[in-house]
């Protein structure tokens, strides 16, 4: 049912997850996305049986593959004919093999994780992290190499695990939102608004135009301060110093917007369900406006120092390529997706503040190298600039928040918010149980997937091009291990 | 080719000259405590509003453990008698972690410890993170040439080997605490370490779970704490010339 749905039209594959059903035993969901009409439908198979198992998915859609590893380590439930069954998040020695931590009953034992072993004349391997050289995030990166060309990459994940989503369905849920939002906390605006949406789809409310504006440009706001950072990171990983400065400068411009807008130059705890959290003075607004205005002349005079760069380009251009049929496959949402022809963009498809209403320019590219993934970024950075001066000129007036909200949630419902956050995709689902309790919580960082893109994508590359690589994905590894 | 390289040479210096200004008027800053009496126990809305159980209030003695404190600034925004206020400094690093609860009862007077300062000149940091991304975001700010933090002798290096400080950030999970501890062992004596944002202080939000991810004083003796979440660059840098004894 599954695959037949997926061959139709606009829909894709969303997320993969399972839960403890109010009678005791487990049950496996799957939500699909139709990004046409904005909808989804969510399948739900019980598992009742002894078995604990379910057959894989993952022969027939390879988006599902962390899916089901990661059901695998938190519920002990095994995908049947998985082709690389193995533990994902939960694999370093300090978790014993039966422990899962949303499963009361423990039954599941997790397979090792084993690294891919590469085989034949001059094959070498080198093994990099936990710790990088690089003020980074941990996790393990194996290269398996014929000179220096890499034949494989394996990635081991999870030394971040945290128990997120677990302390999520513990917690009083008006204090949720922000624990949801550190989920990723470079992404605090897109975490933030996808729970406040799944939040408000639950407690059926709609928060008010002026909420609707300010959410849509903290969204933007951290759109801008992170392509733009990306842009002068890859600068700096080609060893163009005077490209890394300025385009951190211009970082560093746009966190001061997001003070003003917000408060906190993350524009942490900003957004809330049912509205924001401050409201925007006019003095505010006035000084964001001339702060965008400065941003895009700057941007226009930055850009071509990066893009229109011959060298930046020789160096950019033909590495580490992902074609579109693999990054169709494997789910590759966000900038990096759309770098390799994929059209899909949560802002075109699901409502979120102001989206899909007001359309933004989706821009897209086929040829899925990181110069298509600077590309599509500085097209992003300029099209954010755009709406964000757009609302500043249209703020409405009005209450910022719906007030008071209810203590309780609603029984046995579901709530989904689908946020185009600046890496893409990001789906919060929240499930309560009869007594109005959230029974399971499920996160999808936008990187979860992209993980394995960026695997494919280094072979048959330098190992010297995996940093500029990297950073054109610009992965989060604390969304993904949670 | 044309690179217009005028537009890199006409934009000056960029580096703020005054060390740790304060936030401007728009930020919000970490909550104090101030002088004004608290309306005590009838009133308890900080205590039912914090998320993170950072404010006790026992008669009128309010109680405020910037060591868990988000910054959320739900609690200054819901205090009729302004006990609760904005703080703005950003100079908000102390050097024990008993320093970050703010009380409005007179503090007892604390002996004066003499500390040794090997790295009064220079300090070189190995920054680990461990589960908060938007605090290394500001790390790499503090290196940037709006803050330059290598002006002040500091300088973020690549391996624990050439480190005399560790920057910790993020709350150190299970599978986590192995490799920071080797990190710490790898490196020589003398050696500090820096513990940066409430999560690493103190697991902030992510604290008692089964991940046991409650911050790096559980692992490794602190130094000197740096509390915010993620706390401003300004703060950052001053954690660290406070650890070096420069403040």
């Amino acid at each position: 049912m599954v695959k037949g749905k997926l061959q139709q039209p606009h829909w894709r594959f969303g997320h993969l997850t399972a839960r403890i059903l109010p009678q005791g035993y487990p049950a496996v969901e799957v939500l699909l996305l139709n990004i046409k009409e904005g909808g989804g439908l969510i399948i739900t198979v019980p598992l009742s049986g002894k078995e604990l198992s379910y057959p894989s998915l993952t022969a027939e859609i390879p988006a599902a593959h962390r899916a089901e590893r990661a059901i695998g380590d938190f519920f002990g439930i095994r995908a049947q004919g998985h082709p690389h069954w193995q533990t994902l998040i939960l694999n370093s020695e300090a978790w014993p093999a039966d422990f899962t931590p949303l499963s009361p009953t423990g039954l599941g034992q997790r397979e090792p994780f084993a690294f891919t072993e590469v085989v034949g004349e001059g094959i070498h391997e080198i093994p990099v992290g936990p710790i990088h050289a690089g003020i980074i995030e941990p996790g393990h990166f194996r290269f398996s190499c014929v000179g220096e060309i890499i034949v494989h990459l394996d990635i081991r994940l999870g030394y971040q695990h945290r128990g997120i989503e677990k302390r999520l369905s513990e917690m009083p849920w008006p204090h949720t939102r922000f624990l949801a939002e550190s989920a990723s906390s470079d992404t605090a605006s897109g975490h933030a608004l996808a729970h406040a949406i799944a939040m408000e789809n639950l407690l059926e409310i709609t928060p008010p135009p002026r909420a609707q504006y300010l959410r849509t440009m903290a969204l933007e706001i951290e759109r801008l301060a992170n392509h733009i950072g990306d842009l002068g990171a890859m600068a700096g990983d080609i060893g163009y110093s005077a490209g890394a400065g300025l385009f951190s400068q211009g970082r560093g411009a746009v966190l001061a917007l997001a003070q003003t807008l917000s408060g906190n130059r993350r524009q942490r705890y900003y957004i809330k369900p049912g509205g924001v959290n401050r409201d925007l003075t006019e003095t505010g607004r006035q000084s964001l406006a001339l702060g965008i205005r400065n941003l895009s002349q700057q941007m226009k005079e930055l850009i071509p120092l990066l893009l229109e760069n011959p060298a930046v380009i020789d160096r950019m251009e033909g590495v580490g390529h992902l074609t579109p049929k693999m990054a169709k496959d494997l789910g590759i949402v966000g900038p990096a997706g759309r770098a390799s022809a994929s059209h899909y963009d949560a802002r075109a498809s699901f409502a979120h503040g102001l989206y899909p209403a007001y359309t933004a320019v989706i821009p897209h590219r086929e040829t899925g190298d990181v110069l298509a993934r600077a590309q599509i970024k500085t097209e992003e950075i300029l099209s954010s600039l755009d709406i964000i001066a757009h609302l500043l000129e249209k703020l409405p007036q009005g209450p910022i928040a719906v007030k008071p909200l209810e203590d309780k949630l609603p029984g046995d419902r579901v709530g989904i918010g689908i946020v185009e956050a600046w890496r893409g995709e990001l789906i919060h689902w929240i499930t309560t149980s009869p007594q109005g309790k959230i029974s399971r919580y499920a996160v999808k960082d936008p990187s979860f997937n992209n993980w394995k893109g960026l695997g494919i994508a280094m072979r048959g590359n330098l190992v010297a091009d995996f940093p500029l690589c990297n950073k054109s994905f610009n992965l989060s590894y604390s969304g993904s291990d949670l | 080719m044309n690179i217009p390289l005028w537009s890199i040479i006409k934009r000056g210096l960029v580096t703020q000259s005054e060390s740790f200004p304060d936030l401007p008027q728009e930020a919000s800053g970490l909550p104090m405590v101030s002088q004004t009496p608290c309306q005590g126990m009838q009133c308890r809305r900080c205590m039912e509003i914090c998320p993170m159980g950072a404010i006790t209030i026992n008669d009128r003695q309010i109680t405020l453990d910037r060591g868990l404190c988000l910054g959320c600034g739900l609690c200054y925004q819901n205090c009729p008698s302004e006990t609760l206020t904005q703080d703005r400094s950003t100079r908000t690093a102390v050097l024990a972690r008993e320093d970050l609860i703010l009380t409005n009862q007179p503090k007892p007077n604390k002996p004066v410890i003499t500390r040794s300062l090997p790295f009064l000149r220079s300090l070189h940091i190995r920054e680990v993170s461990t589960g908060d991304n938007a605090c290394d975001l500001e790390a790499i700010a503090s290196s940037n040439p709006i803050f330059d933090i290598s002006r002040f002798g500091v300088f973020y290096v690549a391996s624990p080997r050439f480190a005399d400080a560790l920057l910790v950030t993020g709350p150190v999970g299970k599978a986590m605490q192995e490799p920071l501890r080797r990190c710490y062992n790898a490196m020589t004596e003398p050696k500090i370490v820096i513990a940066a944002g409430v999560s690493s202080i103190s697991g902030g939000l992510f604290r008692g779970g089964y991940a046991e991810a409650n911050g790096v004083p559980n692992i490794m003796p602190v130094d000197c704490f740096i509390p915010g979440d993620p706390p401003h660059p300004w703060s950052i840098i001053h954690g660290i010339m406070l650890a070096m004894g420069k403040i």
